[in-house]
Order: C-alpha cells, then sequence, then structure tokens
C-alpha cells in the first residue's frame, strides 16, 4: 500500500482519527480538513486517503453511515468509534512523547 | 486479536467477502462523490467543466489504483482466498462429476463400513467391564490334567477344591464360587420359572457389585442351613414387585421354600452372562435371582459344578498370582497325591474371558474392514494419482503465471478436504445404517451388541486415514509438477502420451494390490458361504420339522422321592400323547441345539481302566420312550426303548454312533456292558445304535454319548427335564392345549424355554449366518471397489494413449485388436493380482479353518470359482474403456492433444 513518503508512519491514522473525533465526515469533507488545519504542509493525495480510510474501518475505529448531504446527495460519513477513541488516545500520547524526544534531540547544541 | 476487535470488523470482514458487489458499488459511489464535490471545487475557479473534472482526477492521482488500495486495505486475504479456493474447487469438481462421486462414494463406504465394524468390536471387546478395575478380576479355571481328554478344555470345581483354595493363603483379595441354578418363584401371582446362581458370600465383592438396595449375603448367610437369602434383579423386582421398595426383609417361594429378600442389584446387572462364560458350563443368559451357595467347611464329595471368580490382592500382578496358585497346587499334592494333576488351575483375566469365544469372528470381521479400508484408500489414491497427473499442465501455467507454492498447495488441500467432508457426510449416513443394521439382524449371544453406538473418534480416525491418502496423492504429483522447470513441462504437458513411467507402474501395483485384497476377501467370504450351505444341510442327528420343545423344571420340595416324579412324567407324557395332533411324546435330559449334556466317568468291562489319566467320559442322557421318534432321530441298529424297559427289567441303554466308533470300532456296541464309574450303580445292556445328535451347534463333532431309560433310574436327580413333542400340525400352535395337559396334573408348574426345534436350529446357525452375511457384503464392498479401481486405470490408460491407438487404427489395425489391447493389459494385471491374492488367501484361509465346516480351508472349488469371478469382474471393468478406445475416429485421436 503506497503511504505518503512527506508523512511520518501512522501520522495520518492519527491525523484522521483526531479529524473525525470533532465530527463525523465524508471522504471529501476529510481531505478538505487535513488542508485547512495542516495549511500545505501535509500533502495527502487523494488517492491515498480512501485506503487508509477504508484500513481504519477494518480495524473497528471508525464506522461508516450513508447520509445525504446538505445538497441532497448521498455520501459516505465516517465516524469515530470507542475502540477508535481509545486508539486516538494510545496514539496521541505516542506521537507527544515522540515529539518531545524529537526536539529534546533536536534542540541539543553544538559543542 | 482481541474478541472485542472482532466483535466491530468481523461483520465488516463477511460483508466484503459475501456481498462483494455492494462492496465495490459503494466503494465506486465514494470515490464518484469524491470527484463531484472536486470538480465542483474547481468549477467556481472559473474553469470549465472539462477542465475542472480533469484537474480533479489528476489531483486524485489514479481512481482504480486507489480503488485496488482500498480493497487491499480492506485485508479479507485469507477468508477471500479461501472463499475463492471453495468456489474454485466446487466448480473443478462438478465439472468432473464422475471422478467427484467415485472418490466420494469409495470414501464414504471405507470410512463408514469400518466405522459402523470399528464401533461394534470397541463396544464388544474393548470397552471396560462394569465392575470397578476389572483388569483385578480373574476367573481361576481348572484345566485338565496333561493326557486326560474330559471332552472340554475346562472343567467345574468342586465343592472339596473350592474350600481347599479359600483355606489356603490365596493371592485373592476376595474369592468367590457360583453355580447356576434355576428357580421355581411361586406365591405371588404366574409360577414362574427363572434362572439364577448359587454364589458363595465374597462372589459380589470380588466382582465389586453393589447391590442397588439392600445388602449382599454375609458369611454367615453361606453356610447350610443358613442360605435361605436371596438377591433379586432389577429387571425381576421391576417386572414381578413392581418396584416396592418394602419387598426386603420379605419372603418369596422359591422350589417351595422360603427365601427372604436382602439386596436389589442395579440395573444392568447379570453376572454372569452365558455369552460371557466358557460355553461348557451352560450358564442361563440372563440370570434374575442369587442365593448363597453354601458350601459346607468340610464338603461330602457331593457332585458340583462350581465356577470360581476373584479380585487379585492390591499390588498383586497376574503373574505373581498365577505363580500363588501353581503353589497351591503343589501343596495340595504333597499333602494328597491323589490330587496330582487334578488341581492345576490358570487364571484367566476376566476381561479376556467376557469377549473370549466372540473375540475370533470379531478379528475376522476386523480383518476384513482393514481390506476394506485399504482397498478404498488405494482406490481414492489411484483416482487423485491419475487427477493431478492429469492436471499437471494446469499447475505448470499457474506457477507460471505466478501463482506460488503455497496458494496451489492451498487450493488442492482444499478441494481434498472438500471431497472428504462429502465423503464424511455420506459415510455417517452408511455408518449409522450399518450399526441399526447390524443391532437389528447381529446375533443375540453377541455380547453388548445392544449397548453399540457409533464411535465418534473411530469415526475421526478413519476420516483422518482417508484425507491423509487424498493429500499424500493428490498433492504429491502436483508438487512435483511446480518443481520441474516450467517451461519443459509446459511443452511435455499435453503430449504425456507415453506417461510417466514411473507413476504408471506405482498406480498398477495399487491396482494389482487392491485385486489380490479383494480376492483373499472373496475367497473368505465363499468359504464362510459353503459352510453356511453346508451346515444348513447337516445332519444334527434329528428331523426338527413339526418339533415343539419345552422345559418342566419339578420343584425339589414338592418332588422329594423319584417314584413320585417318575410317575408325574407318566401321567404328563400319557396326557400329552392324547392331545389330537400330537404324534409322539417324549422327555429327554437335553434337547438338540438344546444346550450341552450332562457328562460323566464310566465303566465299561470290555474296557479295564489303567490309570486315572485314562477315565472314559461320555455324555449321560435320561430319555422317556417316545423320545427318539418325537426329535426325529432313528436306531440304526438294535432296538428303541420299549415300555417293557422298566425298573424291574434288565437294565439297558443306548448308545451314540460316536460311542460304538470310539470303544468297539470293529465288533459294534451292541449286547455290551456299559454304565457309571460307581459300582453303585448296575451295569446296562447296550440294546440299540442312534446316530449323534448335536446339541450346541451342528458344527460340533458329538462326544460319545449314552442315553439311559427314566423308568430303570435312580441316579442323579430328574427334576429338570425337557419335554419334546412331534405334531402333525404347526407345533407353536400347540402350546396352549400342552399347557392345560400339563397344568391339570399340576397348576403350580410354570412352562420354560417353549421353542419349536426349527427355532433351537435357527438360533444355533445365527452365528454363522451373521459373519456370512457381513463378510459377503464386505466382500462385495471389496469386488465393487476394485473393479472402479480397474476402471480407472484401464481408461486413464486408454485416455493416454489415444493418439498412440489412433496410429495403429491408421496403420490398419482392426477394432478386434484395440478391444484384445485394452482388454489384454487389463487380464495382465488382473491376473498379477489374482496370483499375489491366492497365496495371500492360502495363508489367510488357514486362519480361519476354526469357522469352517464341511470344506477345506483350501477348497479348490471356492479358489477356482473366485478367481474366475474376479477375471471376470475386472474384464467387466475394462469392456467400457475397451469400447471406448476402438471407437476412436484415427482423425480425430491424431490431432488429440
Amino acid at each position: 500500500m503506497s503511504r505518503p513518503s512527506d508523512l511520518v508512519q501512522g501520522t495520518l491514522d492519527l491525523l484522521l482519527l483526531k479529524i473525525l473525533a470533532l465530527e463525523p465526515l465524508n471522504g471529501y469533507a476529510v481531505s478538505l480538513r487535513l488542508r485547512q488545519v495542516s495549511g500545505d504542509v501535509l500533502q495527502v493525495s487523494d488517492g491515498s486517503l480512501y485506503p487508509a480510510l477504508h484500513k481504519l474501518e477494518q480495524e473497528g475505529w471508525i464506522t461508516a453511515e450513508w447520509k445525504p448531504t446538505e445538497n441532497n446527495r448521498r455520501a459516505k460519513y465516517y465516524s469515530l468509534t470507542g475502540l477508535g477513541r481509545t486508539q486516538l488516545e494510545k496514539e496521541s500520547a505516542n506521537w507527544s512523547r515522540l515529539s518531545v524526544a524529537i526536539s529534546n534531540v533536536v534542540k541539543l547544541k553544538e559543542a | 486479536m482481541r474478541p472485542k476487535h472482532w466483535f466491530y470488523t468481523l461483520p465488516l470482514r463477511l460483508r466484503s467477502l459475501f456481498k462483494r458487489n455492494q462492496v465495490e458499488q459503494d466503494l465506486s459511489e465514494e470515490l464518484r462523490f469524491h470527484l463531484e464535490q472536486k470538480t465542483r471545487e474547481y468549477l467556481t475557479a472559473d474553469l470549465t467543466l472539462e477542465e475542472a473534472r480533469r484537474r480533479a482526477l489528476r489531483e486524485f492521482g489514479g481512481v482504480e489504483l486507489s480503488k485496488e488500495n482500498c480493497r487491499d486495505s480492506r485485508s479479507v486475504s485469507f477468508l477471500e482466498t479461501l472463499a475463492q479456493d471453495i468456489r474454485f474447487a466446487f466448480r473443478m469438481l462438478s465439472k468432473n462429476p464422475g471422478f467427484t462421486a467415485v472418490a466420494i462414494l469409495t470414501l464414504a463406504l471405507g470410512i463408514g463400513a469400518s466405522t459402523a465394524v470399528f464401533s461394534l468390536v470397541e463396544a464388544i471387546l474393548l470397552k471396560p467391564l462394569p465392575y470397578p478395575s476389572p483388569d483385578r478380576i480373574v476367573l481361576p479355571e481348572l484345566v485338565s490334567p496333561p493326557g486326560v481328554n474330559l471332552g472340554s478344555e475346562y472343567f467345574p470345581w468342586g465343592q472339596t477344591q473350592f474350600r481347599l483354595l479359600t483355606r489356603e493363603s490365596h493371592p485373592f483379595q476376595f474369592v468367590g464360587a457360583f453355580q447356576n441354578d434355576s428357580f421355581n418363584l411361586t406365591g405371588s401371582g404366574e409360577p414362574s420359572f427363572l434362572d439364577g446362581f448359587r454364589a458363595s458370600a465374597e462372589f459380589f465383592p470380588a466382582l465389586g457389585a453393589v447391590p442397588a438396595l439392600g445388602r449382599i449375603f454375609t458369611a454367615e448367610e453361606d453356610q447350610p442351613g443358613h442360605q435361605y437369602e436371596v438377591i433379586l434383579s432389577d429387571r425381576l423386582w421391576r417386572e414381578r414387585f413392581s418396584s416396592r421398595g418394602d419387598i426386603l426383609g420379605h419372603a418369596v417361594y422359591l422350589n417351595g421354600y422360603a427365601y427372604t429378600v436382602v439386596g436389589i442389584m442395579p440395573p444392568g446387572f447379570e453376572f454372569p452372562r452365558a455369552e460371557e462364560m466358557p460355553s461348557s458350563f451352560n450358564f442361563p443368559s440372563e440370570p434374575q435371582i442369587w442365593v448363597p451357595l453354601a458350601v459346607a467347611p468340610q464338603p461330602k464329595g457331593s457332585p458340583s459344578e462350581l465356577a470360581v471368580i476373584g479380585r487379585l490382592k492390591p499390588g498383586v500382578a497376574i503373574e505373581q498370582a498365577q505363580a500363588a496358585m501353581d503353589l497351591i497346587t503343589k501343596r495340595a499334592e504333597e499333602r494328597d497325591p491323589q490330587w496330582k494333576g487334578w488341581f492345576n488351575t490358570r487364571l484367566v483375566p476376566l476381561t479376556r474371558q467376557v469377549v473370549g469365544d466372540t473375540q475370533r469372528p470379531s478379528e475376522l470381521i476386523l480383518g476384513a474392514v482393514g481390506m476394506v479400508l485399504l482397498i478404498a484408500c488405494s482406490n481414492v489414491a489411484n483416482l487423485l494419482l491419475a487427477r493431478s497427473l492429469g492436471r499437471r499442465r494446469e499447475f505448470t501455467l499457474r506457477a507460471a503465471l505466478g501463482a506460488t507454492r503455497s496458494r496451489l498447495v492451498r487450493q488442492l488441500l482444499t478441494e481434498s478436504l472438500l471431497i472428504a467432508i462429502a465423503a464424511g457426510a455420506v459415510a455417517t449416513l452408511i455408518a449409522y445404517l450399518g450399526i441399526d443394521f447390524v443391532k437389528a439382524y447381529g446375533p443375540s449371544n453377541i455380547p453388548r451388541l445392544r449397548e453399540v453406538r457409533l464411535d465418534l473418534l473411530v469415526f475421526a480416525f478413519a476420516l483422518c486415514v482417508s484425507v491423509a491418502t487424498g493429500i499424500l496423492f493428490g498433492l504429491a504429483p502436483a508438487l512435483g509438477a511446480t518443481r520441474k522447470d516450467l517451461a519443459s513441462s509446459l511443452k511435455e504437458g499435453g503430449r504425456g502420451c507415453a506417461g510417466i513411467p514411473a507413476s504408471s507402474r506405482l498406480r498398477n501395483a495399487l491396482l494389482v494390490s487392491q485385486v489380490a485384497l479383494a480376492l483373499v476377501l472373496v475367497v473368505s467370504a465363499g468359504l464362510l458361504t459353503r459352510t453356511f450351505f453346508r451346515l444348513l444341510g447337516a445332519s444334527g442327528g434329528f428331523n426338527p420339522r413339526r418339533v415343539l420343545t419345552l422345559q418342566l423344571p419339578l420343584p425339589a420340595s414338592k418332588y422329594v422321592d423319584q417314584n413320585h416324579i417318575v410317575a408325574f412324567y407318566q401321567s404328563a407324557l400319557s396326557r400329552l400323547r392324547s392331545i389330537p395332533g400330537v404324534e409322539s411324546a417324549g422327555i429327554g435330559e437335553t434337547v438338540p441345539m438344546g444346550g450341552e449334556g450332562e457328562s460323566t466317568v464310566i465303566r465299561m468291562p470290555d474296557h479295564p481302566v489303567g490309570s486315572q489319566r485314562e477315565m472314559p467320559f461320555a455324555n449321560y442322557t435320561i430319555i422317556s420312550t417316545g423320545y427318539l421318534s418325537s426329535i426325529g432321530t432313528p436306531v440304526l441298529r438294535g432296538r428303541d426303548f420299549l415300555e417293557s424297559d422298566t425298573a424291574d427289567s434288565t437294565p439297558v441303554a443306548l448308545v451314540n454312533a460316536a460311542m460304538e466308533r470310539k470303544f468297539w470300532p470293529s465288533q459294534g456296541a451292541l449286547g455290551k456292558q456299559v454304565g457309571p464309574a460307581s459300582s453303585r450303580y448296575p451295569l446296562m445292556t447296550i440294546v440299540g445304535v442312534v446316530p449323534d445328535v448335536k446339541h450346541i451347534s451342528l458344527r460340533e463333532e458329538t462326544p460319545p454319548e449314552i442315553f439311559v431309560i427314566d423308568t430303570q433310574k435312580q441316579w442323579p436327580s430328574m427334576l429338570n427335564m425337557r419335554v419334546a413333542l412331534r405334531t402333525k400340525v404347526d407345533p407353536a400352535s400347540m402350546t396352549e392345549s400342552v399347557r392345560l395337559a400339563i397344568h391339570s396334573g399340576d397348576p403350580d408348574l410354570p412352562l420354560a424355554k417353549v421353542a419349536t426345534l426349527t427355532t433351537l436350529v435357527n438360533d444355533s446357525l445365527s452365528q454363522p449366518r451373521f459373519a456370512m452375511l457381513l463378510l459377503a457384503a464386505f466382500s462385495l464392498l471389496a469386488l465393487l471397489l476394485a473393479s472402479i479401481g480397474m476402471y480407472g486405470v484401464i481408461s486413464y490408460s486408454v485416455a493416454q494413449r489415444i493418439q498412440e491407438i489412433g496410429i495403429r487404427m491408421a496403420l490398419g489395425a482392426k477394432r478386434r485388436n484395440v478391444y484384445g489391447m485394452v482388454l489384454g493389459q487389463g487380464a495382465r494385471l488382473a491376473g498379477l493380482g489374482i496370483a499375489i491374492g491366492l497365496l495371500a488367501a492360502l495363508g489367510v484361509t488357514r486362519l480361519m479353518s476354526s469357522f469352517l465346516y464341511g470344506v477345506q480351508s483350501t477348497d479348490p472349488f471356492t479358489f477356482a470359482a473366485v478367481c474366475l469371478l474376479l477375471l471376470a469382474t475386472a474384464l467387466l471393468a475394462c469392456y467400457l474403456p475397451a469400447r471406448r478406445a476402438s471407437r476412436i475416429d484415427p482423425m480425430v485421436a491424431l490431432r488429440h492433444e
């Protein structure tokens, strides 16, 4: 499976979980939100967004439901499950630990 | 994975598995929605619709690729591959219905038949007895002193010997003696005649049997004068005393004496049943009553036929116990030299005794089943071998297209398993039907037959064996194909006209062994069938047509005086003879096929006895006038008993032909003198010779037998006589008038074991009939399987040789030649199989000579007939492929790939 190379492994999962934790969204809306929140720093191609969503669904972290949009189009809306919430907490904690560790390393002064 | 996780994801996985179209549609729609939204987004940025759509697509980066990735994300590979394999296997199997049906049926027959029979054998032979630690229970059997022929391997214990044993330091924790007896139960309702045992105090503890209610006998009750206590079987208690608990402590009347009921045995306790004991004991098959044996501390030399049972002391092995018994024997002989040789004992574990006589037919049947399973497996092996060779090209192609080895193996496994599961289902049905059939039609004298259940463990075992065969022979050739250089096997694949020599040799070898095994089975079945028909035609020394027999036990309390007894029988006989429809009537101690007679030591003045070792034995049977004509036994020489042979006239006797052959082979028995060993009884003059009347089975070697007349009898008691009536009409219809005739003399007498002589003969034939039918069924099965195998091998080889045959025909070979070629190939293989089978059969049938009667184990007629049968079957199996070969159109064949 192809992953965005510039994303740290597993980070995309974390981002998607976090975004869906705020509110249930369809795939397109997720891609919009990704762009909004991260500016253009995190480039996720639309083509790799869907496999990632499907994987999360298979893992049982998010669940999907077909619902009408505001302009009455049928779309697949993803929302976080209880399992997903646990997973999100775990991954956020991991991420914090990792980022603290990395920034500590990066901040080391050269002798 | 965590269960909670599965809870969420399993429905999704199943959905992607079984609702594939739905899932695909959803995926397309989801992506389409995304693209539409994106296009709309770009439209607002002043692009044309066309441009906007193209941009959206470009941005997306390959819709199909994304879809593929999504499918991968659904990660159902394992289940989906399995489903794919199953679908594919179904397709392959249904494309080849002939192969599938034959494979499934062959396996099902093999598994079903072997499971049914293993279940039978398990229940009969291997199941532990329902007593605590049954392996500790032994039967000490007295064996004949060396050189002394008592007509039987076993002989009964005397009371003196039993007392001697109990006084010694013996290796048993408990040791009890028992003796069968019958009891006339009166007092409440119809008088009934019940089989039972007199048993000493330690009989029940030795078995470890505990009554369901009440208690067992105490040692005090097991003494002469105190023995009026009784233990009832559960069945008797329920049927006769309607399960009343207050029967304990009450008296019932047995043979006219009051016995106090002290215990009720649990349901199913019927020890010892006749079929579990040495047949020479003539035990009842359903004992209902146990009373104390009460052997005196110093028994007088009164004759008694005891059997002994013991429970080994904890920690004593059977070998140590045997050594201890040998020591007792030695001490007894040293103390009293007259015992020399007469006290040899052999300890037989009860578990072995119980299966004793039935063991050998079971082994025979087990052997037959093993052979059928072998044939079935080798048949399936052959089928699969042919099939996977035929599919080499397919596998090579799929390997070339990138299928991994494990993927191919998985698919083959799936196919094998599908076949095995289908075969298992059919086999279950066959096994159930088979067991029901055997339970319904099997002989009643096989112990514990009614308790047989389908054994799941055995079923699983048979299934595993067949699946393993399938995997071994289905997988190996296919794997071989993938291992080879792909390109060359692709080229060679289709044109394997010469076949692969090694594998066709293997197939031929499998076929030859099938034919050989089938021949062994069919020969065995043939011999048993001949035996059975010989038995049907065998003369038992009597004529069973229109004869009614019954047992007439007289209670000892009421019939004390011998003259009284004789007078009763005389008047009963004259009443019976006056019943309209009765041709003749007589009484005798036994009736033909009604059980073993009494045997005794005899003396003959013209055969002086040198030593105790050579004492002659003979059956000693009391009969009345009219008995011989009732059972239809002619007098060969001399005369029958007459009304004029009375207590006051010269004592006379009849002997059977075996007796005459043994003792007076040249001058004949007429006019010779014979008598019981004790000189207290007078010698009798032999006035007639009769044919050997068989007692237990039509195949028995009848021992010498002396018949004496009831009116001249002083010894032993005649309390338990059989009545035989020859009638002019259906004997079974006479029962009621016979009962009336007897009861007009004594209304308290029970009529026991009422049966026609034909029924008795049929019962005695039930076991050989059963063995014959079972083996015949198996050999038919074997024949069928072997011909399927033959058909498979020959048609495969015809298919392989289509081009060759085409060329031959193009070059001028006639249809006839092609027929000959194919049939010849079959005949060669069959001939080889038959030759090997013949050798094997010669060895095997020698082992079954004890089941045969009137036919040699090397009976040339049977062997020749079976060889012809097998050859004919083989040629028949080759006929279809041969016909197919002869119809080959050379043009088509040459183009055939």
